[in-house]
């Protein structure tokens, strides 16, 4: 049987046949020309980007968790450019809005908006970055007021200036809570860099690579079918500094007061825990308020240092009498009770040493020499040590090497030694007294707290843990060298805790015994030394049956008294009576009634 | 007489046509079950990639929000901040002689604050955010568990 209208049947499916044959074959030919590949190359843009994801700065927090430097949120505001093309935005607008808010240039941000729209090339344009979200508010409050105008006026047709095209970018910037507090310690961060921001100075500096985490390049698909797994970028490392804020906050306070009072040019005053290297505080002129780092240049001139605790070397003068005394008596050259017949005068190397006042003080014992701070008696102490027992004491205790604190800028300068060319016999002399040599405030402690550590030596630092991935790791004090025996740094103690309350030093507290040494070392000029101008320091450590602190105080060309004496160790009590509250140390009486409970 | 039987016995052509629409018919029900599945699949993964990229987004404001919130309450809290409240509450810094010491039994001093367990082994393995199942096609799913495991299935056979 022959089926109706059969060849009609034939005729529609050849046509339909060759209409999908031709669909098939154009999508062939499409699929495979040159302007697909184009085509092809061009949506890439569409699928996806590579972005960079920065972690975000570790925190730097104090012993006790205060947040030292930190981060804030702040806007980066761009115009999209498309938008001004089509004209659903204005860029005079814009620009007054923005000059009237944040102050900004009325031409240069119009300027940057009107730049054309280039598709895949200029889409967006930044207009200013870093404001904080109490402007970004103002903004999109004014933003929303064109935009209901905008709405009003559509009704009315008549055409009126929108904010649209403005976005609002958040991200982090570096923020110091404390400003101007530890500022010569923590360093800080060039944030408006964007790109190459780093740290600079003090712990930024040092734990740069750490605080800043490793950033990523990850692929990020628009399409959500495509979704990946975005990789997790940890934050950069938190850093808990040894720092006590109320210490720090402490001695700034008192370091500015000394300033003021005795008309020292600059000031420096360390807190240790001699008993593991711990920085407890360390305060230096001049102070940066590291929000607005980019003043560095104006408070820092050429060649002020940033830091001169750990920055700067200076003739210590007496204070360095303690390490004299201290190798002395370990090598057993003299003992306390070794008398001294002080002459007034002591011939090294040809050249003479006096004393400070140019007196002679007659008979005296190595207490009294210290006590008077006898630069005769030292310099005979050091010539009965031997030039090459005394100068390998003075390396033991670090003196000419760096110490190694993980604070950035460490300057150390060299000690001459005999048989290098450059020494002379007359350096034992005066180096006995800390005249010819340098050091930094930094290296001083280090070398001290020896002495107050049953002669082991702690390397200071600041770092107290670091925090990484969810954990902390600690980090163990370390001894770095064990110059001189326990008993010889009892002996010195006790030496030198008699000798403060036999002159009745402005550095004692009541109900403390504390250790300690003055000194007051001439200023070296290119005319030779100049008497009239002084570095005052004293360097002390307390309570001396079981030291918790050890305080170092410089003063720079003090006004009021070039004696460090006089203007350096009220300081040092200063100091003591507020860390004895703060570390919640009883007086001694109470301490070891307490103790004997 | 072998016509007829032969006859007898083919099916009616209208069963013939039953059969190949019903056929047919089980076909595109069994094609549209598929793609329906599929549709069905493709959407909620689409809108699990969409919900994904906007919770990447909300735990980066979320971030950026515990950083700045954490600044502003060191801002409030800071040095200078506490003594100027503590001055107008009408404190006074304490001179030593002032201080009373107390004994407290067992009481080790003050310690430096601890913000993360210390090091040790790894609790829980990083494990990626997304599960297979999310971003593998059938064909790698197939793959995956008839060809390149195959001695699975007849290990949990009894």
């Amino acid at each position: 049987m022959k089926v109706p209208h059969f060849s009609r049947f034939i005729f529609l499916g050849i046509v339909f046949g060759v209409v999908g044959l031709a669909i098939v074959a154009q999508m062939v030919r499409i699929q495979s020309s040159s302007a697909a590949d184009q085509l092809r190359a061009q949506s890439e843009m569409y699928q996806g980007e590579y972005r960079t994801v920065y972690p975000e700065r570790g925190n730097i927090y104090d012993r006790w968790g205060h947040l030292l430097a930190g981060n804030e949120t702040v806007y980066e505001i761009g115009v999209d450019l498309q938008m001004i093309g089509n004209r659903d935005a204005d860029p005079e607008a814009i620009a007054a809005t923005l000059a009237s808010v944040l102050g900004t240039d009325y031409v240069t941000i119009r300027d940057a908006a009107r730049r054309p729209y280039i598709e895949g090339q200029s889409v967006y344009a930044v207009l200013t970055d870093f404001v904080t979200p109490e402007k970004v508010d103002e903004l999109l409050r004014i933003k929303k007021q064109y935009a209901d105008q905008a709405a009003n006026a559509r009704r009315s047709k008549k055409p009126n200036p929108t904010l649209n095209a403005l976005t609002f970018t958040p991200h982090l910037k570096r923020s110091y809570p404390e400003h101007t507090l530890a500022s010569n310690v923590l360093g800080f961060f060039s944030y408006l860099d964007r790109d190459k921001g780093r740290g600079y100075f003090g712990v930024e500096e040092k734990y740069n690579d750490l605080l800043a985490g490793t950033p990523l390049k990850v692929y990020i698909p628009f399409d959500p079918n495509e979704a990946q797994d975005i990789p997790e970028v940890p934050p950069g490392s938190s850093l808990i500094l040894t720092i006590d804020r109320e210490i720090q906050t402490s001695v700034e306070k008192i370091l500015d007061e000394a300033l003021v009072s005795t008309g020292a040019e600059a000031g420096t005053i360390i807190v240790t825990d001699p008993k593991n290297g711990e920085i407890l505080g360390m305060a230096t002129t001049p102070r940066l308020d590291l929000n607005e780092y980019w003043k560095y240049a104006e408070l820092f001139p050429n060649p002020t240092p940033y830091n001169r605790a750990v920055g700067t070397t200076y003739e210590p003068g007496s204070v360095f009498k303690v390490l004299t005394m201290a190798s002395a008596l370990d090598n057993g050259s003299v003992t306390p009770e070794t008398p001294f017949l002080d002459t007034g005068v002591f011939e090294i190397g040809g050249a003479y040493v006096h004393n400070w006042d140019g007196g002679a003080w007659g008979p005296q014992d190595m207490v009294g020499c210290m006590q008077h701070s006898l630069n005769v008696c030292l310099a005979w102490v050091a010539s009965q040590l031997g030039p090459t027992n005394f100068y390998n004491y003075l390396q033991t205790f670090g003196i000419g090497h760096t110490t190694g604190i993980d604070l950035a800028g460490e300057a150390t300068y060299p000690i001459r030694l005999p048989g290098d060319g450059q020494w002379l016999e007359m350096d034992l002399g005066t180096n006995s007294f800390g005249q010819g040599i340098a050091v930094t405030p930094i290296q001083m402690v280090m070398a001290v707290s020896a002495l107050a550590n049953e002669g082991k030596m702690m390397a200071p630092h600041m770092l107290h843990a670091m925090v990484n991935n969810g954990r902390q790791y600690d980090t163990p004090p370390q001894v770095v060298g064990t110059p001189i025996k326990p008993e010889t740094a009892r002996t010195i103690t006790q030496m030198l805790s008699r000798s403060l309350e036999s002159e009745s030093s402005d550095a004692l507290i009541e109900g403390y015994r504390v250790a300690g040494k003055t000194g007051t070392a001439e200023i070296p000029t290119e005319y030779g030394y100049s008497s009239d101008l002084t570095n005052a320091s004293f360097v002390g450590w307390g309570p001396i049956d079981n030291p918790r602190f050890l305080v170092y105080v410089w003063l720079e060309r003090p006004r009021a008294s070039i004696w460090g004496s006089v203007v350096a160790a009220p300081v040092f009590r200063d100091v003591v009576k507020s860390l004895v509250v703060l570390m919640d140390i009883p007086p001694d009486e109470i301490r070891q009634q307490l103790n004997g409970q | 007489m072998t016509n007829h039987l032969i006859q007898a016995y083919r099916q009616a052509p209208w069963r013939v046509q039953l059969q190949w629409i019903g056929l047919f018919l089980l076909a595109l029900v069994l094609v549209a079950s598929v793609a329906s599945i599929y549709l069905n699949v493709s959407a909620s993964a689409a809108a699990a990639g969409r919900e994904i990229q906007s919770l990447e987004y909300d735990k980066t404001v979320v971030e950026q929000s515990i950083a700045d919130l954490e600044t502003q309450l060191a801002l409030l809290t800071s040095a200078a901040e506490m003594e100027k409240r503590a001055k107008s509450m009408g404190f006074q810094p304490p001179a030593p002689e002032t201080v009373m010491y107390i004994v407290v039994p067992e009481y080790a001093g003050r310690q430096p604050v601890v913000m993360a367990p210390p090091p040790g082994p790894q609790v829980r393995a990083q494990q990626p955010l997304l599960r297979p199942s999310y971003t593998q096609s059938l064909l790698e799913w197939l793959f995956q568990g008839f060809i390149s495991n195959p001695l699975s299935i007849q290990q949990v056979q009894p």
